[in-house]
């Protein structure tokens, strides 16, 4: 289905892409752009968002700044999230490059939160600083994003050698230059969300952050966390590989220019429960070990095994295990020595070991605290680093 | 009467002798057959060997999922069963060969008969390949999953679903090679309704003669173990 409203359009200087959760009410998509409007701008900007309810109260109207247009592709489905959201950016970066625009923002979080701060922290960059990348950083909740601060956080910051908070947005902000660099890549070779960073950075294209505040957005199916482990880390395990001789060379990381205050959120004073959690680790190193020691060397299978027999307060996964574990299924991604689903699905004992083993060293612990914790991580991801380029280059000779 | 005797006995022997003598070459030609056999699979199985090494043969099946391969195969080496495999077959031709030069009648009977069930074979070897990796992998698969809903009969399941699987291929690649196929049918159908009557008896008497506290109790036990969409502190997202 064609998008309405882009016809009558000639050019615009940004472009801003309303993606709404998948449950969402009626008229949450009109208040937003209401909202966004109430703002007068310095410049033209195009709002595409998804076709609004037919019951809506006031349809918003566009004036000489705002012009609107209803994309049908704008949309999450939460059984294929990854994909789905990558086919929203397809488009509205699509839009984008027809309206000939310098910026374009995509907003993914819950949009009952989004106010127009929120989209001029993603285009301000773009627009007057010239960067061609804008990536989000959230309020910080100790023990909210896992996935992001376990794994997508430092293995983008080691590889790629740029602290970059959120690498998978969903928020971001982009130049026409990354557009077109995006527009000529084949489709299937890229995903959207992860190939954005990983596209800027090995193009050496300028990259900022911008601390969006509060992020809310509605919790997908978290009975399914292996599914969603696939969704995310497999477009990203095939970034590493595809850009494999860009990220051997990068030693270290440097921080980013970042834009807006940081704000941090405290933690509820109420226990951590990780018994399901260990319960998980205990339970995948009983039966998993088989499938485990296809992925894993040796040496790391024992010492999970040696983990796998502490329980209580005093469970702890080293840093320094958790980071060759990481980087070991990255390996065993590209060498596919299992089928890749099985693979990124067989590291969810892990990585729920390694979450228990993070919940109760930091359980009453403040929210800088945590983040000190979550660099010590990342320092420990770029230590060993070598490891992972010693094994990427001779998979069959090093094998500790 | 000697005479006559010495006569029959005479001729009797220069027929046998006559005989002998008219199946001599057939012999001798089943002799060269068999020894060029065996020359020509030696040769090809020190070839296939080679390129088996060369290809990592044995390797690539174990990433494969074909491990089952390798506990029936000698010296653990599938590769070697390959290579032994094609030798007897060549040298089994040439034996096929050399008996058609013996009686024509009754070898070209078995030659012809022989061939007519080597498809058969060779669709029952590929069935029971399939069959393998399939089930390898539905095993995998349900082994991995079932670990991730903290399920502590994972591997029970995956087990139960890996014999299925391998108790169908059985029975289809027995089917292919037409041997014992009533027997086969019967007894798979025998096996795989019986497990599915022991099921429906053991749901239905057990409602029935009130053990729902049993099931009721196991399915909450079951339900808590696995993580539901409950506001837990930690989000992974």
């Amino acid at each position: 289905m064609a998008e309405t409203g882009a016809q009558q359009i000639e050019s615009v200087d940004a472009v801003i892409g309303l993606v709404p959760p998948p449950a969402r009410d009626g008229h949450t998509v009109e208040n937003t752009i209401a909202r966004i409007m109430e703002t007068p701008v310095p410049v033209k900007i195009a709002l595409v968002h998804p076709p609004l309810s037919s019951n809506h109260i006031a349809a918003p109207i566009a004036d000489g700044r705002w012009q609107l247009i209803a994309s049908p592709l704008l949309t999450q489905d939460p059984s294929s999230l990854a994909q789905s959201l990558g086919d929203s950016f397809r488009a509205t970066f699509e839009i984008a490059q027809k309206l000939n625009s310098r910026a374009c923002a995509v907003v993914a979080s819950d949009l009952s939160a989004t106010t127009v701060d929120w989209v001029s922290l993603l285009l301000q960059p773009v627009l007057e600083e010239h960067f061609d990348l804008v990536t989000p950083c959230y309020a910080r909740h100790p023990f909210e994003g896992m996935i992001n601060r376990a794994i997508v956080y430092p293995l983008v910051r080691a590889l790629y050698g740029q602290q970059i908070r959120n690498p998978m947005g969903p928020d971001f902000g982009v130049s026409s230059r990354l557009l077109q660099r995006f527009a000529s890549a084949p489709r299937a070779r890229l995903h959207t969300l992860p190939s954005l960073v990983a596209e800027a950075v090995t193009n050496a294209m300028p990259i900022c952050q911008s601390h969006l505040g509060m992020r809310s957005y509605a919790l997908p199916d978290v009975t399914n966390l292996s599914s969603l482990l696939v969704q995310i880390l497999g477009p990203l395990f095939l970034d590493v590989e595809r850009y494999a001789a860009h990220w051997q060379r990068a030693r270290g990381s440097q921080p980013i220019r970042e834009f807006g205050k940081p704000m941090y959120v405290e933690a509820s004073e109420t226990s951590m429960d990780v018994t399901r959690m260990l319960d998980s680790f205990q339970l995948g190193t009983k039966n998993l070990s088989e499938v485990w020691s296809i992925i894993l060397p040796p040496s790391t299978l024992v010492e999970l095994r040696k983990m796998a027999r502490v329980t209580g307060p005093q469970f702890r996964i080293p840093d320094e295990t958790w980071a060759r574990v990481v980087y070991d299924f990255a390996l065993a991604h590209r060498l596919r020595t299992i089928s890749r689903e099985q693979m990124l699905r067989a590291l969810t004992p892990i990585y729920l070991g390694w979450v228990a083993s993070y919940a109760l060293e930091l359980e009453h612990a403040s929210a800088e605290a945590a983040e000190q914790r979550t660099e010590r991580l990342c320092v420990v991801y770029e230590e060993t680093k070598p490891y992972f380029v010693s094994r990427w280059r001779w998979p069959d000779r090093f094998n500790p | 009467m000697w005479d006559q005797v010495r006569q029959s006995l005479d001729q009797s022997t220069v027929g046998v002798l006559s005989r002998l003598a008219s199946l001599l070459p057939g012999f001798l030609a089943l002799l060269v057959a068999v020894l060029f056999s065996v020359l020509l699979a030696l040769l090809a199985a020190a070839v296939l060997r080679r390129i088996l090494r060369a290809v990592r043969f044995d390797e690539r099946l174990e990433n494969w999922g074909l491990t089952g391969l390798a506990e029936y195969s000698p010296q653990h080496s599938p590769a070697l069963l390959v290579t032994r495999v094609v030798a007897w077959s060549i040298v089994l031709s040439g034996v096929v060969l050399g008996l058609g030069a013996i009686e024509a009648t009754v070898t070209s009977e078995l030659t012809m008969r022989l061939f007519e069930y080597l498809p058969n074979v060779a669709i029952s070897i590929l069935v029971l390949i399939v069959g393998m990796i399939v089930a390898r992998y539905l095993a995998r698969t349900v082994l991995i999953e079932s670990v991730n809903m903290n399920l502590h009969y994972a591997r029970l399941l995956s087990l139960g679903v890996k014999w299925l699987v391998m108790v169908c291929t059985i029975a289809m690649a027995l089917d292919h090679l037409e041997i014992g196929r009533g027997i086969v049918i019967l007894a798979f159908g025998i096996l795989f309704g019986g497990i599915v009557l022991a099921l429906a008896l053991a749901v239905g008497l057990g409602l029935g003669l009130g053990s729902k506290e049993v099931f009721r109790n196991s399915l909450e036990r079951e339900s808590s173990r696995i993580p539901a969409d409950t506001e837990e502190p930690i989000r992974h997202i």
